[in-house]
């Protein structure tokens, strides 16, 4: 058991902890900037793949990864616009339309891998972001290297975290912002323009899906692979339902599926003995597990999922 | 006090075929109290929309102070200084008073909310107009006359010149309703117009300085304070004379049919539970429930339908105790319901007149073939026909869907249903709610045959007047109990609405 214990054993799984739940917090807060103004998008996964590959090629062909990230939340935005026109213009069910992105994004980047690399078997390798190491700060035992030796794109994430804690909770343009997602009909009423607030959520959404999506093949992996989202889309959304709809339990919930994650993939190597689709198993059990114990909290958004018209009853 | 500060010219709103208003005018001067008298359905709300922003009209004018405007959202009827406290509350629940009244477009520009500041401000201008409330709590622990005042202060806060009041007190207690009416005072007083929408006579003679009565979406007559009384207001808001029904009230003992004994059921809550209520409905008589909205009468009409399983007490079915809860077992007892929402729990909107009709008698061999397995359309057509003409369905054919019809011949979809069981027991919750004064007289009058020949009904209704005017017995719900059971005959009105408000007077020692 020594080697569970040791200083460096430790240090290096909270820094791969906080390297897998980067793309989750941001993807996770792209959530819920949607659920906040009552959108809910099960599309999260698919955007994310959409993301990856966009931000994958563009780095690639570029050899500017930091382009491919912006390419990458540009491309999630657009296609969430889909969406959006779908469910806040037309009025069509948010759920089928997530389920269309799911199948929809995930093949048109196969498609767009397959017509710049051709059908390969060769493993490309593109450029990544490295991490940069604060000095001074890194050199402190332990918590150096796991808060100051990190990817610019995680810095992003927290700072991230904190300025939309305060956007929702302490400024006025947050608190209008929330009032589309419980009662957009009292919104309205109060000069609200409820419509362009659900298409700026889900721009916002789907920039923060596909950068969460282009994280993964520009600073974490720096080779593409089919599949590489994984269904952190899906972990994502449930961190969002698992936060209660707040940024600090969104942070404490991706950190926890992030901590899984990066467990499971150290016991891969220690444990040889247990099969490691079984250990791959464990950030979906406990998204899962974590999803009964919330069960329904009624902290949700009281109009989250529900069509929006002007002069309905 | 004689300068106009609205005016609305030649006013039409179309939805699709149907005119929900036809060309109506209406002026308002400063400082004064004018009503929109009118049923339900007659386009009071409608045109209130129309000059809050939020329905665009097909056409006509509106103008402020004698300029024309253009109003074509709510933005912009706040910018004019008009504040609308809409039927059901545009209240945010998760949020504080506060923050309900800083929402949207404010004078207020400053990007970070400064609590302590703004607080101090609508604590101002709460005091100001003797609305006392206050800003740090949450609206879902407001009582409804609280939230209808933050709602006022809502509209002050946007600096309304003209509060627009749309049925303000469907939802109050007499007290309550009276603050409301000192508020109004208040706020007039202070040179503030007020638009108050009502079909509640005695109030609307009260407060108005004027009033509009309309009709079908067409403005019928206006009259000034004290031109008009009560019965010529009545008649044309309903376009006909009315002779008001009367019923004879029973007092007779012919065994119990259903029995409540000591029923609890969630019953810390104050709205939606029920504490240790005991209640008999006996056969041939109408036990009328009265008590202001979400005081557990719901649950109560689920209980006695087999809705809902009580925490504590006992039920008893024609004597007979119940132990199993579910539709079916009261149902096959012989106990009918007409729910309260008749779109969400009485009828299928998108099934035809003939399939609501027939749903609780699939299985009668009148209307099934081959052992149950098929409908025999035909027959069960035949018998939606007849239905049709017994209940005076207005309906394009039986297979018209119930979704399209009218409130008042949905509710004769239901009854004729429930009916056809000739029931023991028939549970009516707000059977008239919504409904113009023709249709709801159609189904007194069929209640009332119901209970002639014996079958017992329990009838909830938040409108005090239908309660005195069918019940036999009346009982005083107030906040999931029962405060009192008075006689039918010759009610104590005083006394009922004093309990409706929690207020039993202690019999005298």
């Amino acid at each position: 058991m020594d080697m569970f214990l040791n200083a460096h054993f430790i240090g290096s799984l909270l820094q791969s902890t906080l390297r897998v739940t980067t793309p989750l917090l941001l993807v996770a807060l792209g959530e819920l900037y949607g659920e906040r103004a009552g959108m809910i998008n099960i599309g999260l996964d698919g955007i994310m793949t959409l993301g990856a590959t966009v931000g994958f090629i563009v780095g690639y062909i570029t050899v500017n990864p930091l382009l491919g990230l912006v390419i990458g939340a540009v491309a999630g935005s657009l296609i969430n616009l889909i969406y959006a026109y779908s469910t806040i213009t037309l009025r069509s069910g948010q759920i089928i339309n997530g389920m269309a992105l799911n199948i929809l994004a995930p093949a048109l980047s196969i498609f767009m891998f397959r017509q710049y690399f051709g059908v390969t078997t060769k493993l490309i390798q593109g450029t990544v972001i490295k991490p940069i190491c604060v000095p001074v700060l890194s050199d402190i035992p332990i918590a150096g290297p796991v808060l100051f030796n990190q990817n610019p794109i995680t810095y992003l994430a927290f700072v991230l975290a904190i300025l939309t804690a305060i956007f929702f909770n302490k400024t006025k343009p947050g608190l209008d912002y929330r009032a589309v997602g419980e009662f957009p009909r009292a919104a309205e009423t109060l000069g609200i323009n409820v419509i362009r607030k659900k298409y700026i959520a889900c721009m916002i959404c789907g920039a923060l899906a596909g950068l969460g999506g282009a994280y993964l093949n520009t600073c974490y992996i720096g080779t593409y692979a089919e599949g590489v989202v994984a269904g952190r889309g899906f972990i994502a959304l449930s961190a969002v339902i698992f936060g209660g709809w707040r940024v600090r339990g969104l942070i404490l919930a991706t950190l926890l599926f992030g901590f899984t994650d990066a467990v499971q993939l150290r016991f891969q190597t220690i444990l040889p003995v247990i099969p490691y689709q079984i250990l791959a198993m464990l950030p979906y059990l406990s998204t899962i597990a974590a999803l009964f114990i919330m069960r329904n909290s009624g902290l949700a958004p009281k109009a989250n999922g529900v069509p929006y018209s002007r002069e309905g009853h | 006090m004689n300068e106009n500060v609205l005016q609305m010219k030649n006013i039409t709103k179309k939805f699709g075929t149907f005119t929900a208003n036809d060309n109506i005018s209406i002026s308002l001067r400063k400082g004064e109290v004018l009503t929109l008298l009118g049923e339900n359905g007659a386009g009071k709300s409608t045109l209130m929309n129309v000059l809050c922003g939020l329905y665009k009209a097909t056409g006509g004018s509106i103008f402020i102070k004698g300029e024309k405007v253009k109003i074509s959202s709510p933005k912009d009827s706040t910018g004019y200084g008009i504040g609308m406290v809409h039927q059901h509350f545009m209240l945010v629940e998760a949020l504080t008073v506060l923050e309900n009244i800083i929402l949207g477009k404010t004078e207020d520009r400053a990007l970070f909310i400064d609590r302590k500041g703004t607080k101090e401000k609508i604590e101002e201008l709460s005091a100001k107009y003797g609305l006392g409330i206050d800003p740090d709590r949450k609206i879902n622990q407001l009582s409804v006359g609280e939230q209808q005042r933050v709602e006022i202060l809502k509209a002050l806060w946007r600096n309304a010149e003209i509060l627009i009041l749309d049925e303000p007190t469907a939802v109050l207690t007499d007290e309550e309703a009276t603050g409301l009416f000192e508020i109004i005072e208040k706020l007039t007083g202070d040179g503030k117009s007020v638009i108050f929408i009502s079909h509640k006579m005695k109030e609307v003679l009260n407060i108005s300085d004027r009033i509009a009565v309309l009709r079908a979406g067409k403005l019928v007559s206006e009259f000034k304070r004290g031109e008009a009384d009560g019965s010529t207001l009545a008649d044309l808001m309903v376009g006909r004379h009315m002779v008001e029904s009367e019923y004879s009230k029973m007092d007779i003992d012919d065994g119990v049919v259903f029995s409540a004994r000591n029923i609890s059921y969630n019953k810390e809550s104050k709205h939606s539970g029920l504490n240790n209520v005991s209640i008999d409905v006996r056969k041939g008589e109408i036990l009328g429930i009265a008590g202001v909205d979400g005081n557990g009468q719901s649950e109560l009409a689920q209980l006695a339908t087999g809705l809902l399983d009580p925490d504590e007490g006992e039920i008893f079915l024609k004597g007979e105790k119940v132990t199993t809860f579910s539709a079916k077992r009261f149902i096959d007892s012989g106990v009918s319901h007409v729910p309260e929402y008749r779109n969400k729990m009485g009828l299928i909107g998108d099934m035809s007149v003939t399939s609501n009709l027939i749903l609780k008698s699939e299985e009668d061999p009148k209307f099934a073939k081959y052992g149950g397995w098929m409908t025999d359309a035909k027959s069960a057509r035949g018998y939606a026909e007849e239905q049709k003409e017994r209940f005076d369905i207005r309906c394009s054919s039986v297979d018209q869907d119930t979704g399209e019809l009218s409130g008042g011949n949905q509710q004769k979809v239901i009854l004729a249903r429930e009916l056809s069981l000739t029931p023991d027991l028939l549970v009516a919750a707000h059977p008239i709610r919504g409904l113009d004064v023709g249709a709801a007289q159609f189904i007194h009058d069929q209640m009332i045959s119901a209970r002639e020949r014996g079958c017992a009904i329990l009838l909830i209704s938040t409108d005090l007047s239908e309660v005195l005017l069918m019940a036999d017995r009346i009982a005083v719900m107030y906040e999931g109990s029962i405060m009192g059971i008075y006689d039918g005959q010759k009610p104590p009105t005083s006394e009922i609405s004093q309990a409706m408000a929690g207020k039993v007077q202690e019999p005298s020692a």
